[in-house]
């Protein structure tokens, strides 16, 4: 531990400032608040603050920053990952450091960010112990009042000076006598003055939480179902999302498109949003799949203190007490919620465990590329009024190196980016296609698009179907609409390697005879002796034309023959068709887990970070969007 | 070929075209992509030949529904602009007086000559593509609306409370300012212009879809407004929406 006088401090920030090697980040004044900013000369700097109005995660993953640039004339893209100036943020409370902590974890899990993990990289934290606590605060109550790693040098005021604790070797680089003078090892007393301090500094706070955090987990499970409690602590919510948005352990984001007015050039950006906001998972065909309030103000306590914690081991509240603050209705504070929740819970009876930790291997396997590949649409068949198949390659003559199931996120360059499965088998090599619904603005545009048009993609992602685990078994598809697009790169793939699976059965329907997609296809299997299908329409209204059944998906499945032992059903179709097709197929004893089924979701960004497509504690755009219907039934939400 | 474009003016001030035509350096490059056959506020030709309408101030009498009528039949895409255009605007605000008192107030002795109704947006009256909202419109937003129409794209507009851009940009909430504002439940879209210059929101940019009033009303109430002040803070822009319901 080091000693430095204040007057010594201030020189020293003061150097750092004028060193123009890093920019370097304060705690200021804004009003009668606070805000991180920076800094001009350390007169400006106030350690003394209760709370910032931000945490400082704004400047790692900041409130709009562009992914790249691009020039679709040109075919060029310029990434800005690289972090530019390093930063120093001078004054950051223990609680904002553990949060940063929790993002690190988050945005380097499974695909690493490199917009967030470069800048981090290359900053420096100087925390400082809190010396004036925000009425709000909690964080004594979640253990992160204190903290001791995650800062480069830690801050304690004593009075005329600081004691400095030394948390990376770049922190004690930073007091060399370049910048710092008049460093001194601190003495016995001065050691057990930081210590008494952080002691003194764990009991501070009106808010308090009556019972340990590492039950939160548990006791959040025990209510998922309580849709009184929900509803009751919802009912103010104006939806306005400030709650999450100045959360420091908040990091789900929105991206879109920004053309300028040549309409060739511009950038991707990415923004933050909020899981509290209506439209969060709202797709754009209008499905919303968490469509009320109190299921979004459910959400945002779960992905707090259940999803993460069952992901990471932690719960990832720090107890800054923002949210509380900022809601005006006054229903955000997770203390008061907490709390009473407990006493409800322990009141009915209820003995909470704490949960074991989950085992947690973060493993970064690789880094997200943001910057799509570009492709040339070197086919394009209208399909129905709505519907168009195009046959897509890479501009490099690559493939796509899918596997049946999974989808890819295409660009039109100046709108936007949107999730389509990948509707070709993988044993068709050198292009592949996409079958396009018009209805938004991304795909609307890609149906307008024609031959030699150029489009970016991204993927694939997501698990796809298991093939080698399929092999041997008989199948029965079950298709509704434009779910047959994601399953046909499935069949299509059995059929060409037909001697590998046993019985294939095909159900399709959809709402007219009109929307009746890959007709040629469909019509092709008629002719096979080694796949029985068969078609259904809602309703054939005059002047069209139909001899198949008539009639929801449902009704064909009683006549269809299958042995459930060694048959896998395989489900894709719109949201509400699900619960109906499971219902009648395990009346026909087919086990839960022989069925398969491809979920739709509103996924964004693809690599399980966005988390628009989140089903409770699961990323459809990662975990799925194949899921075995055992292993999601009892997941709320999913169905 | 270059969409052709024309500005037309009702109910209202003309403010959100001056803001157009204040583009400056972004004009020129406007200019490259759409042709402008019509804008009063700028120039004396005019052609009733055109592909998209942008149409300000909203709708106060009975003759002027011919003349929005015209304009729909003529345009491909109509673009209500501003507040007036998109939510009635604050010309709404004499929707809840007496009809004749307000004749009387404006026109004075020369009253009985001079016909008006409700003030109402342009959707209660034609059929609208696009809104630019706003009191007066974000220049940026314009652009972004023009951009998207040449793109074949809905623009992004957002459906979710002012808020959400305050609490990004990182301001003191004009609650804690000991100041009272709409913007938890009034449509982004702004960057929260007023309260980034210390004021509050007032509203222009109309309610967001479903906004929770009565949760917002409480807010004021306690805060300290009166339930007169809190009505009249509704009023302001919101009249038209919150009768309309």
């Amino acid at each position: 531990m080091k000693i430095i006088s204040k007057q010594d401090f201030s020189d020293f920030i003061n150097s750092l400032i004028e060193a123009g090697s890093w920019n370097v980040i304060g705690v200021k004044s804004k009003g009668d608040k606070y805000a991180f900013g920076s800094l001009e000369s350390a007169d400006e700097l106030r350690l003394d603050y209760d709370v910032t109005l931000l945490p400082p995660k704004k400047y790692f993953f900041p409130q709009r920053e562009t992914l790249f640039s691009f020039d679709v004339a040109k075919g060029s893209f310029t990434e800005t990952t690289t972090a530019g100036k390093p930063m120093i943020i001078v004054g950051v409370h223990p609680y904002d450091i553990v949060a940063l902590l929790h993002m690190d974890e988050v945005f380097r899990e499974t695909k690493a960010d490199p917009y967030y993990g470069e800048k981090r990289k290359s900053s420096l934290i100087i925390g400082v112990n809190i010396q004036k606590v925000s009425k709000w605060n909690f964080s004594p109550s979640m253990g992160c009042a204190t903290v001791d790693h995650g800062y480069d040098l830690m801050l304690t005021d004593l009075g005329d000076r600081y004691a400095i604790e030394i948390g990376s070797d770049k922190g004690e680089l930073l007091l060399n006598a370049r910048y710092a003078k008049n460093v001194r090892d601190a003495y016995a007393n001065e050691i057990q003055m930081v210590g008494l301090r952080k002691h003194e500094i764990m009991t501070i706070g009106q808010q308090k939480l009556d019972f340990s955090p590492r039950l939160i987990p548990e006791l959040l499970k025990n209510n998922y179902a309580n849709s009184p409690f929900w509803e009751k602590h919802s009912e103010k919510c104006l939806a306005c999302g400030s709650c999450v948005l100045v959360c420091p352990t908040c990091y789900c984001f929105d991206v879109r498109d920004n053309p300028d007015l040549t309409l060739e050039r511009g950038e991707r950006i990415r923004t933050w949003d909020g899981c509290l906001l209506e439209d969060f998972a709202k797709v754009a065909s209008g499905e919303d799949f968490r469509p009320t309030k109190p299921a979004r103000y459910r959400h945002r306590y779960f992905k707090k203190g259940k999803y993460l914690f069952d992901r990471f081991g932690f719960v990832s509240c720090v107890g800054c007490g923002r949210c509380s603050s900022n809601c005006l209705p006054d229903i955000a504070n997770p203390v008061k919620l907490f709390n009473e929740m407990y006493q409800e819970t322990t009141n009915a009876g209820v003995e909470l465990t704490r949960p074991r930790p989950p085992e947690v291997r973060i493993k970064t396997e690789e880094e997200i590329v943001f910057v799509p590949k570009l492709a040339t649409i070197m086919r394009k068949m209208p399909m129905t009024t709505t519907e168009t198949l195009l046959e897509v390659q890479f501009n490099d003559s690559s493939d796509l190196g899918h596997r049946p199931g999974q989808f890819v996120e295409v660009s039109v360059f100046g709108v936007g980016e949107a999730p389509i499965s990948v509707t070709s088998s993988p044993t068709k090599s050198g292009s592949f296609e996409l079958c396009v619904r018009k209805i938004g603005s991304v795909t609307s545009k890609l149906s307008d698009l024609n031959k030699g048009d150029i489009i970016g993609i991204r993927g694939p992602f997501g698990n796809g179907f298991d093939v080698d685990f399929l092999r041997g078994k008989d199948l029965l598809f079950v298709a509704g609409g434009l779910g047959l697009a994601p399953l046909r790169s499935l069949l299509n793939y059995v059929l060409d390697k037909r001697s590998e699976f046993g019985r294939v059965s095909v159900l399709y329907g959809c709402k007219e005879p009109c929307e009746l997609l890959f007709a040629d296809e469909v019509s092709s299997w008629a002719e096979r002796k080694d796949i029985e299908h068969r078609l259904t329409v809602d309703k054939c209204p005059e002047g069209e034309c139909w001899e198949g059944n008539i009639g929801v998906i449902t009704t064909l499945i009683p006549g269809v023959d299958f042995d459930p032992e060694t048959t896998y059903a395989i489900i894709c179709g719109p949201p509400i068709m699900y619960k109906f097709v499971i219902k009648e197929l395990r009346n026909r004893n087919l086990p839960d887990d022989h069925i398969l089924m491809s979920l739709e979701r509103r996924m964004k960004c693809g690599v399980g970070k966005c988390g628009h497509c989140q089903i409770n504690q699961i990323y459809v755009c990662r975990d799925g969007p194949v899921f075995n219907y055992s292993n999601i039934k009892g997941v709320p939400e999913a169905l | 070929m270059k969409p052709k474009v024309a500005f037309f003016d009702f109910a209202g001030c003309e403010g959100d075209q001056l803001q157009v035509a204040n583009l400056e350096e972004e004009l020129l490059d406007l200019l490259g992509q759409i042709e402008v056959v019509s804008f009063r506020e700028v120039m004396k030709e005019h052609s009733s030949e055109y592909d998209i309408a942008f149409v300000e101030g909203s709708c106060t009498r009975l003759a002027d529904e011919d003349r929005l009528k015209e304009i729909r039949k003529n345009a491909k895409v109509v673009v209500a602009l501003g507040s007036c255009a998109t939510i009635g605007g604050i010309n709404s605000l004499k929707n809840s007086k007496d009809p004749d008192e307000v004749r009387f107030t404006v026109y004075g002795d020369k009253a009985k000559w001079f016909d008006t109704y409700a003030a109402r947006p342009i959707d209660a009256v034609i059929p609208v593509d696009v809104y630019v909202h706003g009191c007066p419109i974000n220049r940026e937003e314009f652009l972004h609306v023009v951009k998207s129409l040449l793109l074949g794209k809905k623009p992004d507009i957002p459906n979710y409370p002012v808020c959400v851009e305050c609490k990004k940009n990182e301001n003191v909430c004009a609650f804690e300012r000991g100041e009272f504002c709409v913007g938890p439940v009034t449509r982004a879209g702004c960057d929260s212009c007023c309260v980034n210059e210390g004021t509050i929101c007032w509203g222009c940019r109309g309610l967001v879809d479903n906004p929770n009033e009565n949760s917002q009303k409480e807010v004021l109430l306690k805060y300290g407004l009166t339930v007169d002040e809190t009505i009249n803070k509704f009023r302001l822009y919101f009249g038209w929406q919150e009768r309309r319901k």
